[in-house]
């Protein structure tokens, strides 16, 4: 299987002040194509940082991070930019739809960066928002949606590009466990369909859907239920 | 990204906030309206002044004499054989020479009494005076040179005296330079002056044309000031110089004391004026456009700030920071252009009404058009800059995380 993330002695330290933290501490980790992965831990384990530079919004690190091959860390603005347009799908724990504007609109402007033509753009954003089942709710805005139905538009949105990894940051955090269920059935579905999911979540319901949890304490790995050199 | 999209981004985030952006837009329609109905105003009084000569033709010119001490004898007046070896020196060059007398005076018809202004026309009066006669007939040189007593009255008077607009053939009495003549009305004619020009000679002022020759004595110097046309086909400033070196030889007097200039001359220094001042007052006007132009720039701070988040998103979704700078900067110049042509066509519309009852042609010339629109949006742009820039510098992580 091929390799999708590739982190090698990955150090974090934030300078805020006089106190140093060290939010992440040599950590290595391989991801192939087609994983189902839970990232867990408590908070303050390093696990958001490490979501941040999983999608390439934050490159200030120590150590080397390749996605799909390329160094992260030596890429400028607009190459970060196009790796996040391309290849990172983010679904975050508070939605993170733009107000006022239309689960259609919300599902478009990750093509609208990639330039994708206008009518070809609205007709993928239909097919998606059928896909997570919202075909009747396209131009319909954030604020007329439930908490569930919001989420299946984020995730609308990141597969908009067709990208490499889907990125979740606590998906559930902000959902009913009936809806957090629905979400994560969907997930599912996606990997059997063949898409490179990542979870971060501290529940361990949610992460038992996934087929591999890693867990990190203070900036560490301490376990990796699927650690297999052999998978990729 | 396409232009388009962040133009269609920018017209929903400006609807969104209609209230906000109205007010935001009023500093930029006060600014390019008042700088356009300034300038406008200028040029259209230039236009009227102009319109005026035109009437008249550049070639209007008057001569006076000045002398060295301040003491002026009969000799520093002018007389009918003055304007007469005028005539006959330049029968070619000078198409009127003339006195352009006239006098307020009461007339007396049956119990109605009207105060007409009596002008005096010398030969050739065509040339000085072009009335649009609607009935009877204009002087003619014959009646000039005969010194008959027949006027030629405007429309309005005619029909306050007689009660009637044809009053060709109705006579009345007046006294000329305390002497009562009876005089033939043999024309009517129509004032064309427009209202602003009608307003600034006085007010529907009441006005009659008679023979120069029976308001002028043929004998003495009685007049201080000669006007002259002088024809299109020759030099004005040299025909000019002729003139005032013949009345120097004439009237024995030194060619600095006898003072002459042209309507050319004339209206070159008010064209000149007025647009030398049309231009100050603009500029004080396009400091307002500065005081828009940093309203723009606040209510775009305010607008970053409060969609943080959303930039945020943005950029998690792949948008590089040109178009997030892009997003925001064309905002500005809608909101700042919009602000522009809405006051350009506010300062139109003023003009145009304030010209339609003055009874003026409106000028407004495409250059002021152009240069307030594009004024306005560099202006947006400019103070655009500052605040766009500082959203496409955010970070995404802590965007994300803005409450």
């Amino acid at each position: 299987m091929k390799e999708v993330i590739r982190i090698e002695h990955l150090n974090k330290v934030y300078a805020t002040g006089a106190v140093e933290v060290h939010a992440l501490k040599d950590v290595n980790l391989t991801i192939c194509e087609g994983e189902y992965v839970a990232i867990m831990g408590q908070s303050g384990s390093g696990k958001s940082t490490l979501m941040n530079i999983l999608g390439c919004m934050d490159r200030k690190i120590s150590g080397s991070y390749y996605l799909e091959g390329i160094d992260v860390a030596k890429q400028g603005e607009n190459e970060l930019s196009r790796i996040r347009n391309q290849k990172i799908g983010f679904v975050f724990q508070a939605f993170q739809l733009i107000p006022r504007t239309s689960a259609m609109k919300n599902v478009e402007i990750p093509m609208i960066y990639a330039g994708v033509s206008g009518e070809k753009r609205k007709k993928r954003a239909q097919q998606l928002l059928e896909k997570v089942g919202l075909g009747a709710r396209c131009h319909h805005l954030p604020n007329e949606l439930s908490g569930g139905q919001k989420q299946r538009v984020a995730i609308a949105r990141a597969l908009a590009n067709d990208p490499a990894i889907l990125l979740a940051d606590e998906p559930t955090g902000n959902l009913d466990t009936a809806a957090s269920h629905e979400i994560m059935d969907f997930f599912t579905k996606l990997n059997e369909e063949g898409a490179t999911v990542i979870v971060v979540t501290h529940e361990e319901d949610i992460a038992a859907y996934t087929k591999r949890i890693i867990r990190f304490q203070d900036g560490c790995i301490i376990s990796d239920t699927g650690r297999r050199e052999t998978l990729c | 990204m396409l232009i388009w999209e962040n133009i269609r981004l920018a017209i929903s985030a400006i609807w969104i906030n209609k209230m906000r952006s109205f007010l935001t837009m009023l500093g930029m329609i006060i600014g390019i309206f008042s700088v356009i109905t300034i300038v406008s105003l200028g040029d259209t009084m230039r236009g009227v002044v102009a319109g005026e000569y035109e009437n008249v033709g550049t070639g209007l010119a008057y001569v006076y004499m000045t002398t060295e001490d301040g003491y002026y004898t009969d000799n520093d007046l002018f007389s009918q054989q003055d304007a007469e070896n005028l005539r006959e020196a330049f029968p070619k060059e000078l198409t009127y020479v003339g006195f352009n007398t006239g006098e307020r005076l009461d007339v007396t018809v049956g119990r109605t009494t009207e105060k007409v202004y009596f002008n005096g026309l010398a030969k050739n009066p065509e040339a000085m005076k072009k009335l649009k006669i609607i009935y009877g007939r204009m002087l003619s040189n014959q009646d000039i040179e005969e010194k008959r007593n027949y006027v030629v009255l405007d429309k309005d008077t005619a029909l306050s005296l007689f009660g009637k607009e044809n009053a060709v053939g109705s006579t009345f009495s007046v006294t000329i330079n305390r002497e009562e003549r009876e005089l033939l009305v043999i024309g009517i004619y129509e004032n064309t002056d427009s209202a602003l020009m009608k307003m600034l000679s006085g007010g529907g002022t009441k006005t009659a044309y008679i023979p120069e020759s029976i308001y002028v004595s043929s004998e003495g110097n009685t007049q201080w000031t000669l006007y002259f046309i002088i024809s299109p086909e020759v030099d004005i400033n040299q025909t000019q110089q002729r003139v005032v070196n013949l009345l120097s030889r004439i009237k024995n007097k030194p060619v600095e004391q006898i003072v002459s200039y042209s309507a050319a001359q004339e209206m070159s220094t008010i064209d000149t004026m007025l647009g030398s001042l049309s231009a100050v007052v603009g500029a004080i006007a396009a400091i307002s456009l500065l005081v828009g132009g940093i309203g723009i720039m606040n209510i775009m701070l305010v607008s970053v700030t409060e969609r943080t988040r959303e930039i945020g998103i943005r950029k998690a979704l792949g948008a590089r920071m040109q178009d997030i700078m892009t997003q925001f900067l064309i905002e500005a110049a809608i909101i700042s252009a919009l602000g522009g042509l809405i006051g350009t066509l506010l300062g139109i519309g003023v003009i145009s009404l304030a010209a339609s009852i003055l009874g003026v042609k409106a000028v407004v010339k495409p250059t002021v058009i152009l240069l307030a629109v594009a004024f306005s949006a560099v202006v947006g742009l400019g103070f655009g800059m500052y605040p766009a820039r500082k959203a496409a510098k955010k970070d995404p992580v802590e965007a994300l995380r803005f409450e």
